[in-house]
This record gives C-alpha cells, sequence and structure tokens, in this order.
C-alpha cells in the first residue's frame, strides 16, 4: 500500500508540543467516552421516570435495548480508531 | 512517485491554501441571509409564536416542513456513500466526503428547526429531564442524536489520511491538523485499523440513516389523522429522504465543482451514474406516492377524501401538482437520456427536485392540519417573513457550514483518489477476474475451507 | 374512585353559547383581540361547532355541538407528549401542566377534536378581574378545558373540614352550571346511580368519533324526541 501521508518527511520538531498535542487527542477520546456514556445515562434515565410513573416502561426498555447498543458500537469504533492510531505511534 | 501524486492533487489543496475574493463574496452574503434569519428568530423569541402564519387548527407549518425536509436531505450522505463504499463502486472515489459533509452539517440545522418550532425555546431540556419514550419525538432525539454521532465519526475516520497530509504540506493551522491527524504515519497497522474502521461505519450507518427518516415519518403516522396515520409512511419517507439527499449531493458537486475548478475529479460520467440514481429514485418515489393515494383515495373514507381533495384540487392543488411537476416530470425528462450536455440536464433535474421534496413535505404536514374532522373552522396557512426568514437563514447557515468546511479540509478524498490511482485500478481488474468463468487453470469445485 | 363524566344533550342545546362564555370567565381564558381572533387563534376550551345538516338548503337546518375537551379515557394527546406536560389523571381528566409544556404543539396535532389550544402571544396579564384559583397561562403553551378542575379541588377541601365525601352535584363546572337549558349534565360515571350515568345508558347516546378508539368521556345524545 503506498503511504497516504505523502512521504517521511514526518519528523518533526518534539517537546513540549508533541506532548500537549497528545494530550489534546487523548482528551477528545474522552470526551466521546462522556459524551456517549452521557447519552446512555439519560437513556437510563428515561426508564426509571417511565418505570416510577408507571408511564408505559415497556416503550423506553424496548428503544433502549436497541439504542444502547448502537451508541456503544459507535464508541467501541472510536475508541478502536484512538487506541489503533495513537497506539501505533507510541509503539515507535 | 509521491512528489509526482501531490503536483497533481494540487488543486483540492488549493481552497485551504489561498482564499479568493469570491469566498468573501459568497460569506458575505450567505451571512446577510443569516441576518435576516437571525432578526426573525429573535421577534419570535421576543413576541411568540404568533408571528408566524400558524394558527388554530394549522399548528405546524414550515419549521416542521423544514425539519422534515433537511433530515431528509442528511440522508444524502452517509448513506449514499455507505452504500457506494459497501458495492465496491470505483467512482464513489470523488463523491462520498461531499456527500458525509452534507450530511453532518444538515443535521445540525434540521435538529435545530425543532427548536425554532418550540413555543418555550427556554425549557428546551425539559425534553432530556422529563422526556418521555411513548412520544414519537423521544424517538427522532434518539434516532438523530445516533445519526449525528454515526455521521461525525463517518465523516472523520476517512479524513485522518488527509489532515495528516494537511499537516505535513500546509503551513497554516499546523495545531489543528497535527491533533486531529492522530498520528497519522500510514504504517501498514494504521492503514488496517482504518480500513477495518470505515468497513464497521459502513455497515452501521445505513440502518441508523433508515431509522432516523422512519421515526420522523412516525411523528405523523402515529397520531389518529387522516392521511397521516399510514403504515407505508416509514419508508416513504425514507425513499423520499434518498431522493432528495442525491438531489443535494448534486447541486453541491456542482457548485464545488466550478469554484473550485474540480472538472478533473467530478467528471460528466460521476454525473451521469447519479442522474440515473436520481432518476430510479424518482420513479420509486412515485411508487410510492402512488400506493399511498390511491389507497386513499379507493377507501374513500370521508376525512381522507377532505384531505385528498384539498391536495388535489382544493386549496393546496398549486402545491400538489407543482410536487408531480418538479419531482416527477422535469426529473424524467431531463434524465432519460443523458447523452450530452449531463451536467446540465442533471443540475436542473436536481434543484427541480431539491423544491419538489420540500413540497412534498409542506404537501404532508400542512393539508392534514388544515381539514379537521369536526366542523371546526379550517384554515388556510399564510407563512409571515419570520417563516420566509428562518427558511432562506437555514438554507444559508448550512450553506455557510458548508463552505467554511471546504476552507479546512478538502472536499474531495485526496487519499482515496489517490488509493483509487495506485491500488484501485489493479483492484478491479483481479476483482473482474473473479466474476468471470475460469479459462486458464480449470479448479475443482471443492468448497471452501471454514464453510 | 370517581370518574368524572359530562353527557351534552343535543335536543336541548340551543346555541346560545352561555356555556362558551362561563367557561371564558370561569378560567381566564384570554380573549385574544379582533386582529388575532381573524388570524384564527381564538382559544375556547368550549366550544359550540355548528354543522349544516343539509347542505343545498344552508341555515335550515343546523346542528349545535358544545364542544369541550371530551376527557378520553384513551387520549392521544397525552401519548406524543414528550416531557408529560399533557396526561390523565387517576380520575380521568386530562391535564395541561402549563410550567412543564414545551410548546411543540405535538398534542395539538394529535388531537382529533382539535380541542387543545395554543398561546400564539402572551394574551393577558395576572390582574384584577381574574378568577384567583386559576393560573394565567404564558406564551408558548398548550392549554385546554379541565372540567374545572380547581373547583373539585375545592369542593374536595370543604368535605374534607366536614369529614364527609363530596356530595353528588357538589363538583360541577361552569359550562353545565351556566347552560340554561340543562343541556349539560355533570358528574360521575362510576356511580351507576348518577344521572349522568343513567343519561349514558341512553339509547339517544353517542360519542364524537367514536370509531377513533379515544373513549371520550363527553357522551352526546342525538337529536331524538323531537324528530321521530
Amino acid at each position: 500500500m503506498p503511504s497516504p501521508s505523502g512521504g517521511g518527511d514526518v519528523r518533526r520538531a518534539p517537546g513540549a508540543s508533541d506532548r500537549t498535542v497528545r494530550v489534546i487527542q487523548w482528551a477528545m477520546a474522552g470526551l466521546a467516552v462522556l459524551f456517549i456514556g452521557g447519552i446512555i445515562t439519560w437513556i437510563t434515565h428515561l426508564i426509571r421516570t417511565a418505570w416510577r410513573l408507571g408511564d408505559v416502561p415497556s416503550a423506553s426498555i424496548g428503544i433502549s435495548l436497541v439504542a444502547i447498543p448502537v451508541f456503544l458500537t459507535l464508541l467501541g469504533v472510536i475508541l478502536y480508531v484512538f487506541v489503533g492510531l495513537l497506539g501505533d505511534r507510541s509503539e515507535r | 512517485m509521491a512528489d509526482r501524486a501531490d503536483t497533481r492533487d494540487a488543486v483540492l489543496l488549493a481552497p485551504i491554501e489561498l482564499t479568493g475574493r469570491g469566498f468573501y463574496l459568497t460569506v458575505g452574503l450567505l451571512s446577510l441571509l443569516i441576518l435576516w434569519g437571525a432578526i426573525a428568530y429573535w421577534t419570535q423569541f421576543d413576541e411568540g409564536l404568533g408571528v408566524t402564519g400558524l394558527h388554530q387548527p394549522v399548528s405546524w407549518g414550515f419549521y416542521v416542513t423544514n425539519f422534515v425536509f433537511f433530515i431528509g436531505i442528511s440522508h444524502a450522505g452517509t448513506l449514499i456513500s455507505a452504500i457506494l463504499r459497501l458495492s465496491k463502486a470505483e467512482w464513489r472515489r470523488p463523491i462520498t466526503r461531499m456527500a458525509e459533509v452534507i450530511t453532518v452539517m444538515v443535521l445540525f440545522i434540521g435538529a435545530g428547526q425543532i427548536l425554532v418550532d418550540l413555543g418555550r425555546p427556554d425549557r428546551m431540556l425539559n425534553i432530556i429531564r422529563y422526556g418521555r419514550y411513548q412520544s414519537p419525538l423521544l424517538w427522532d432525539a434518539t434516532s438523530i442524536s445516533a445519526y449525528l454521532t454515526a455521521s461525525i465519526v463517518y465523516l472523520y475516520i476517512p479524513m485522518i489520511p488527509d489532515i495528516a497530509i494537511l499537516r505535513d504540506r500546509v503551513g497554516k493551522r499546523k495545531l489543528l491538523y497535527t491533533v486531529l491527524a492522530l498520528g497519522w504515519q500510514g504504517t501498514e497497522h494504521q492503514q488496517k485499523v482504518l480500513n477495518r474502521a470505515i468497513a464497521i461505519m459502513a455497515v452501521l450507518v445505513i440502518p441508523i440513516a433508515v431509522s432516523v427518516h422512519s421515526v420522523v415519518s412516525f411523528v405523523f403516522s402515529m397520531t389518529l389523522q387522516p392521511m397521516w396515520h399510514s403504515t407505508i409512511f416509514g419508508p416513504y419517507f425514507v425513499v423520499g429522504a434518498i431522493f432528495s439527499g442525491i438531489a443535494a449531493l448534486i447541486v453541491a458537486m456542482v457548485a464545488f465543482r466550478k469554484a473550485y475548478g474540480l472538472h478533473g475529479y467530478l467528471k460528466p460520467i460521476h454525473f451521469r451514474y447519479l442522474g440515473q440514481l436520481l432518476l430510479v429514485m424518482a420513479l420509486l418515489w412515485f411508487y410510492f406516492t402512488f400506493a399511498e393515494y390511491l389507497t386513499g383515495y379507493y377507501g374513500a373514507e370521508p376525512e381522507e377524501m377532505k384531505v385528498f381533495q384539498a391536495k388535489f384540487s382544493g386549496p393546496f392543488w398549486p402545491f400538489f401538482w407543482g410536487m408531480v411537476l418538479t419531482n416527477l416530470i422535469i426529473p424524467i425528462l431531463c434524465l432519460v437520456r443523458l447523452g450530452r450536455r449531463t451536467i446540465g440536464k442533471v443540475l436542473i433535474a436536481s434543484l427541480s427536485v431539491t423544491v419538489g421534496m420540500w413540497l412534498e413535505r409542506f404537501i404532508i404536514v400542512v393539508p392534514t392540519l388544515s381539514n379537521p374532522r369536526l366542523p371546526f373552522g379550517e384554515g388556510i396557512y399564510w407563512p409571515t417573513w419570520v417563516e420566509w426568514g428562518e427558511l432562506a437563514g437555514s438554507f444559508a447557515l448550512f450553506a455557510l457550514f458548508y463552505v467554511l468546511f471546504t476552507k479546512l479540509f478538502p472536499v474531495i478524498s485526496i487519499w482515496e483518489i489517490r488509493e483509487g490511482r495506485e491500488v484501485g485500478l489493479k483492484e478491479v481488474e483481479e476483482r473482474l477476474l473473479t466474476y468471470l468463468p475460469d479459462t486458464a487453470e480449470p479448479r475443482h469445485a471443492e468448497p471452501e475451507r471454514g464453510w | 374512585m370517581a370518574r368524572w363524566g359530562m353527557v351534552i344533550d343535543l335536543d336541548r342545546c340551543t346555541g346560545c353559547q352561555a356555556c362558551v362564555i362561563a367557561c371564558k370567565a370561569e378560567n381566564n381564558v384570554p380573549a385574544v383581540g379582533a386582529k388575532e381572533a381573524v388570524r384564527g387563534r381564538i382559544i375556547s376550551w368550549m366550544q359550540v361547532l355548528t354543522e349544516v345538516e343539509d347542505h343545498d338548503h344552508p341555515g335550515e337546518q343546523m346542528r349545535f355541538v358544545p364542544r369541550p375537551c371530551l376527557q378520553c379515557d384513551d387520549p392521544p394527546c397525552t401519548k406524543v407528549c414528550p416531557v408529560y406536560a399533557t396526561y390523565r389523571n387517576p380520575e380521568g381528566i386530562v391535564a395541561q401542566i402549563y410550567a412543564r409544556c414545551i410548546g411543540c404543539r405535538f398534542c395539538m396535532a394529535a388531537c382529533p377534536y382539535n380541542a387543545k389550544y395554543f398561546n400564539w402571544h402572551r394574551y393577558q396579564k395576572e390582574g384584577p378581574g381574574q378568577n384567583p384559583d386559576v393560573s394565567v397561562r404564558p406564551k408558548g403553551v398548550v392549554e385546554k378545558c379541565t372540567f374545572c378542575h380547581h373547583r373539585l379541588q375545592h369542593a374536595r377541601e370543604r368535605a374534607l373540614a366536614e369529614g364527609r365525601e363530596v356530595a353528588p352535584g357538589e363538583y360541577v363546572p361552569a359550562c353545565a352550571e351556566a347552560c340554561p337549558a340543562r343541556a349539560i349534565i355533570f358528574g360521575d360515571l362510576s356511580d351507576p346511580g348518577s344521572e349522568v350515568s343513567r343519561l349514558a345508558q341512553s339509547r339517544r347516546a353517542f360519542r364524537l368519533l367514536e370509531e377513533l378508539g379515544t373513549k371520550p368521556k363527553v357522551i352526546y345524545l342525538t337529536e331524538g324526541e323531537g324528530r321521530g
């Protein structure tokens, strides 16, 4: 496979800025976890409310049975990309 | 070799490196329209929804129409690009990115329409605190947030190698590109991770996209109202969404082809293929519309017929027949023969479909409300400058988001074009050979291992 | 537990609109003004619908159908509310929480009877001359007939203070009270001895759009006696 980045001239000046970059990158991954975690917490909150009020909890449970795995899969893909790409560089 | 490729695709980086007068002119024009929308929204926020043309019984109008329309457009992207990727359509390469950007940008606009429509936007967070899943609006909220997340990821992941190119070649915004490139070096492992992630997302995004416009249709079909309470609304809306999505994609392609001089990348053949897809969708859309309206007409329930008449020959006839004209007749006339002046014809068809699908959403939302079952005052709906402002502002905001995106990231996937040149050509030949009957070395028809 | 219901005898209704006015005064229903009225924004929890029976000779035969909220037992409006701002309370009254409503108007779109109304502007402020028992609605929320629920609360408080149950006839909405022809009868549908229960069993009884399965607790009696 060709190198899509267009050559090996990418060893730039390391140092403090390199660290900042890594911190921001992992913060992005953390943000994704927080975001999707937040959505899942929200869905659970809706189930709890519906259960407490006796307000058609079956609808909440039915929908969350589909929604939560979908969001978890999305999170899985995001983390796979972050770990897969960033982890590879740290091995070098 | 890398250098040669670099100069070849320099035109794709040009919009990011250089900014001309056209850009500022476009942004200025769009900002004016957005200002109109902002003033309209401020007026509405201040004085209440009374400044619109809404009333009893037409309590939903432009905003809900826009919501359905924009969410429909969002199917351009992700769905089309996912289908093209999965079916290994090689001509997809210069198109996928543009389609995916449409999805992400338009989803923000579409979801925003609901907020514009609320009588109490200050209580928006009640949906999160007190939401209840029996309401189809919550299905929308869940489905659209899944779609938004998925389409952002699906836009971002295939963009990583391009961001790495930007990081290495463009002098500007070094930190942004370095962060977003996620340390991409194009190693074998990284490529494996990337390709696998793209493949998973392409599969995942299709059911999510289908679910989005299905639940948007459920907002209407779950009620008991005449011509809303229909079982085919889910698929009917999805078909319409893909239809309008392709049209919007073509319009965007023509615009950027001209603005950024991408003639070498977006060739007539791409427009021809998309035009044919548009034609197929026009026929499919017509089939659904026909089935929907014939069922209502044949059953002839009085309440259904009242709405049917209002659309067919009543006060809404210009919209109904306008929809038939722009969604079926013009596209067919433009698209059956695409031999010459392909791009012009496809563009006309697409603009026509964009208008037509908006009319279709309007003709679904309003006539049902304006013909209540009980002998209640029937209402004709006339939007005011506020609704027109929101409509113009929404389109302009979408266009502005899109234009700004193209100033930050390449609008055509550079690495996928390169991959097409360097790997795709050979792969296609090999793949083609596997389709054909083996002649050179007859193999025994033994079952494959692991099956 | 009581199941509050209403019977409206169309044979007795004269279309005088006394119920409409009584309702507006009782529930602080705003007068929206002529300009807004022309635009179709009248708020009228109780509304007298007129039906022309003979389309060839309009005006010759009219049918008046007073329509409050029908307080469905299976209300299409409460199902679609995204925030629990409208719900059916245990006694069967469909309530609206103005402080919760986000103004999405989904319930208005879902109600087949058009019994829900929206505050397109801020139509009134709190002031003298209003019923202090009923809150004034802000702009941007949906409102509806509540069977004068505040009157039930009053009746209940009185009964509680005197250590007894709420007596039949102690709780009556303003429209029923005001009707000069006694066309609107109100009471407890779960009490088989009550007048509403008896009338609801009448052969003349029907419900609006019964075929939708919303199970309204407002029951109409057709014009029958005068027509043979």
